[in-house]
């Protein structure tokens, strides 16, 4: 009874028989709850370095793939533009065949003529020698 | 020949090129959008800034002030003309001072240019005005009006039209007010670029219809080159008048006169928006959009001669190529090489400072020399090759040089300079106040011993000098011929005094005349039309030319002064269709023709090889032998050729067997009663008169005192007023004049109404008999004089007695 009226006055006895103000279940879930808002602070940080490390991460692969994006454009970009530089290119070469087969359409009639002059010139030689 | 182009790694400019203009040979000045005038050296590769202009100044055209202006030979140019997008133009020295501003035009002023002798300039804007400016930037006057900016103008060669692009029209608008103008239509296109070349006297045309187009002066049209990717920003002619540079975006092409192109390049130079040559012509530069210069010499030029290929490699080295053995040899320079020529076994090569002479192993080249150095054919040709002979040029500005067989001529600065192939000055003929500029191989011709040259100022006199003395032929005065002169030629072969020179004139007429004139005026006389182009052969007096799309052999163009009507079967013709629109002759060497088609391709041909050695035959008097040889080709060209070569050298013999061969009876009938004439004097006398000039025969009767003979002559001919009139002054044979006259005209049965005979009839009795025996007197008494001739038994002293 006397437990009694000392709980009712806020005071109690701890099984070392030390007078305490609070219940000893009291402060012992308190303990507890310490122990295991502690731990879960822990906890917290554990998860909030991993999550600050997993941000990171991703960040650093967004980024990764921001770079990787920007290089597959200018790659297509560049590859459209090779295209046309091709483009250009083949213009160029082309205009530069014609040139040369105009050239060479100007010595092929050249040869014809050297051909026939050549011809001639055999003729006229196997006519005087038949003639001597 | 291609173009070998230069361009630094970065450019100079920071923005686009706008303009470049040449001071000499090796200096440049180029400005842009980035207001900075630059000075290119290209013998130390040095670039410098010569002055930074405003910046609000755009520069679109730079103009060099014409060098060698007046008396002011030597020196270089000083002062140029910069024409601005804000309206102005600027007078600007040479060390980028700026001397004068002038507002201009509202708009951009987009071309200036100075005229040749530097005492106009002219300026065309964006407002459409062609304004023109003095000398020291007063206005004249304004030249014309537009609706539409005129991008582009050029003078003409006498300074006297101006060019401009309006839209798609090409106009040419004489300065006088009251001339007529002439326009066409020219592209498709805005035109952006002319240039008017005055050697050639021909028109460049450039336009966004990507095409360029080349013109005469006329406005025909000569060529049009294919479709472009881009439009063609600039043109522009080679001083010489034989190339021109085409530039377009990412292209440099070099093309030939007749507008076929020699080679083309595709340097990264963004859009190409002005060209221009350096002073000696080999090399052009450009302004490009993308802020480089470009540099561009023309190299790889090549000559033939006989087995020689002579090629420029580099701008200071030449390969020889012997294509009988293949022997290859390099000529070195010590500077570069500006004009060359390859003929008669010579190769001339002029260079900045120098001349070089080499010399072929093959020294003769007639049928019928004699050759001593058969020995020396076989020694290699490398030891000809590498010893040639130098001597310095007076000016170092050599603009043609031509070559006859016996010395060549250079046309160096104001003068020409005839030299021997042994390095030694003959003569430097003169024209006072005669433009050497525009001398080109059309407008200057060489013989061995004559030198004809045709003038700007008057095209229709021909110019004649001894090329050994220099001076003028005969008493000075030019040939002159009733329209003006394209193309003049001398002939190669003969003796000078037989020199000939054949011309064409404005209507295509190809005429043929003497140049040594002596005493009395010698006719042109007409021997072919429609004549595109000639060539005398190198050696012997044989002419080619294509005739009205004919490719046409004059074997004998001389037959044209002793008989013409054998004119037609001493050409030879065929078909020239094989060579298409306008071709040219590149050379006549020997018997082979080299012709250029208009798309530049060449054709070689053969002509037949017995006329050049009947004409060697005929200069060392073989006559048998040239009609043995006539015999043996039986062909009737050579045998008319021969024939009027016989009568040229009055060897009737020979004429009587040619004219027979071809069946000219009733000359030869005549030249039968030619030999048998009892006098040397009647004889040549017939034989004058045999080709037509009856003038002269009469004369060299009567200088000989034939009275009778010269009266008979005439009546012969019908002249019976030049008879009566001799026989009156000399008072002999009225009678016989009478007599013949009254014969005649009872033959016709007609009445005397002529005045005189009716006057001299009433005191004179006409008696045949009495006139038979004088006649017969009159030629004993011929006989007579003649007696030391042993002429053989002749019944008929004159052929008029078969009348």
């Amino acid at each position: 009874m006397a437990k009694d009226s000392l709980s009712e006055a806020g005071l109690h006895f701890d099984d070392l028989n030390k007078l305490r103000i609070l219940d000893p279940d009291v402060s012992q879930q308190t303990t507890e709850l310490k122990e295991e808002c502690r731990e879960f602070v822990e906890k917290i940080d554990d998860f909030q370095k991993i999550v600050g490390g997993l941000i990171e991460l991703v960040d650093q692969l967004a980024k990764e793939t921001e770079n990787e994006k920007m290089k597959a454009i200018g790659a297509r970009n560049l590859l459209k533009s090779i295209a046309k530089q091709r483009e250009a290119q083949q213009q160029q070469l082309q205009a530069l065949i014609a040139e040369k087969k105009m050239q060479l359409e100007r010595y092929r009639i050249e040869y014809e003529a050297l051909c026939k002059v050549e011809a001639e010139q055999n003729e006229f030689i196997d006519q005087f020698i038949l003639q001597k | 020949m291609r173009l070998k182009t230069s361009l630094l790694k970065e450019p100079k400019h920071k923005e686009l090129v706008s303009c470049v203009g040449w001071t000499s040979a090796d200096e440049l000045y180029s400005c842009g959008d980035d207001h900075q005038i630059l000075k290119w050296n290209l013998l130390n590769g040095e670039t410098s800034l010569v002055v930074k202009l405003p910046d609000d100044t755009y520069p679109i055209d730079l103009h060099w002030f014409p060098k060698n202006v007046g008396s002011k030979k030597q020196g270089q140019s000083d002062m140029f003309v910069i024409t601005s997008s804000d309206g102005k133009f600027h007078l600007i020295s040479k060390l980028g001072r700026v001397e004068k501003s002038v507002d201009a035009h509202s708009g951009a002023v987009l071309a200036g240019r100075w005229n040749y002798d530097g005492t106009a300039l002219v300026t065309a804007g964006e407002d459409g005005h062609i304004k023109i400016w003095s000398k020291s930037g007063m206005l004249r006057s304004t030249l014309a009006q537009n609706g539409l900016p005129v991008y582009s103008v050029a003078w003409g060669p006498d300074s006297e039209k101006v060019l401009y692009p309006v839209g798609k029209q090409l106009i040419i608008k004489p300065l006088q007010p009251s001339s007529k103008v002439l326009q066409w239509k020219a592209h498709e296109g805005v035109i952006l670029k002319v240039d008017w070349n005055p050697v050639n006297d021909l028109i460049l045309s450039a336009g966004e219809d990507c095409k360029y187009k080349v013109w005469d002066s006329y406005g025909r049209a000569l060529y049009s080159s294919t479709s472009h990717e881009y439009p063609i920003t600039s043109v522009s002619w080679a001083p010489d008048g034989d190339l021109f540079a085409v530039g377009s975006f990412h292209t440099l092409r070099l093309c030939d006169k007749t507008g076929w192109s020699y080679a083309l390049e595709k340097p990264n130079t963004g859009s190409i928006f002005s060209l221009t040559w350096s002073i000696d012509g080999t090399q052009v530069a450009g302004a490009c959009g993308n802020g480089h210069v470009i540099f561009a010499h023309v190299i790889e030029q090549h000559w033939e001669w006989k087995n020689f290929e002579v090629t420029l490699t580099k701008r200071r080295a030449m390969q020889v190529r012997n294509v009988i053995n293949d022997a290859v040899d390099l000529l070195e320079f010590r500077d570069r090489v500006i004009k060359a020529s390859l003929k008669y076994g010579h190769l001339v090569v002029s260079t900045s400072l120098q001349c070089y002479v080499f010399r072929s192993s093959v020294i003769s080249f007639r049928y019928f020399e004699p050759k001593p150095d058969v020995v020396e054919h076989t020694e290699p040709v490398t030891k000809n090759w590498n010893t040639p002979l130098i001597f310095d040029l007076k000016e170092g500005t050599v603009s043609l040089i031509l070559q006859c067989e016996r010395h060549f001529l250079l046309v160096d600065g104001g003068s020409l300079f005839l030299y021997s192939y042994e390095g030694r000055l003959i003569s430097s003929p003169k024209v006072p106040g005669m433009r050497t500029d525009i001398l080109n191989a059309q407008t200057v011709s060489l013989s061995n011993d004559t030198i004809a040259m045709k003038d700007k100022t008057d095209e229709k006199l021909i110019y004649l000098f001894d090329a050994l003395s220099g001076k003028p032929l005969g008493d000075g005065k030019p040939l002159a011929h009733k329209i003006e002169v394209v193309e003049i030629a001398l002939d190669q072969g003969g003796p000078a005094i037989e020199r000939k020179i054949a011309f064409v004139d404005k209507n295509r007429d190809l005429y043929i005349s003497t140049v040594r004139r002596l005493g009395k005026e010698q006719k042109a006389v007409k021997i072919g039309s429609m004549v595109h182009t000639l060539a005398w052969s190198d050696l012997s007096n044989i002419l080619c030319g294509i005739q009205d799309n004919r490719f046409t052999v004059w074997y004998y163009p001389n037959v044209a002064y002793v008989d013409k009507e054998l004119l037609p079967k001493t050409i030879s013709e065929k078909d020239g269709s094989e060579y298409t629109k306008s071709p040219q002759i590149v050379s006549f060497v020997g018997n082979r023709v080299t012709i250029r088609r208009s798309d530049g391709s060449l054709v070689h041909t053969n002509i037949s090889p017995y006329p050049a050695i009947i004409h060697d035959y005929i200069t060392a008097s073989k006559w048998d032998e040239a009609v043995r040889l006539c015999r043996f080709v039986k062909e009737q060209t050579t045998w008319a050729c021969l024939a009027a070569m016989a009568i040229t050298n009055k060897d009737m013999s020979t004429a009587e067997i040619a004219y027979a061969a071809i069946g000219e009876i009733d000359k030869v009938q005549y030249i039968n009663s030619i030999k048998d004439l009892p006098s040397k004097e009647s004889r040549l006398a017939h034989i004058q008169l045999f080709s037509g000039n009856f003038q002269d025969a009469e004369a060299i009767i009567l200088q000989a005192g034939l009275i009778y003979q010269a009266i008979q002559l005439n009546i012969d001919s019908y002249n019976w007023e030049r008879a009566l009139e001799l026989a009156v002054k000399h008072k002999t044979h009225v009678d016989t004049v009478l007599a013949y006259r009254q014969k005649y005209l009872n033959d016709l049965n007609k009445k005397e109404t002529n005045k005189r005979f009716l006057q001299y009839a009433e005191g004179v009795e006409v008696d045949w008999e009495k006139i038979r025996a004088k006649i017969e007197l009159e030629l004993v008494k011929e006989r007579e004089r003649a007696s030391t001739g042993p002429l053989g038994p002749s019944t008929r002293s004159s052929i008029s007695l078969q009348h």
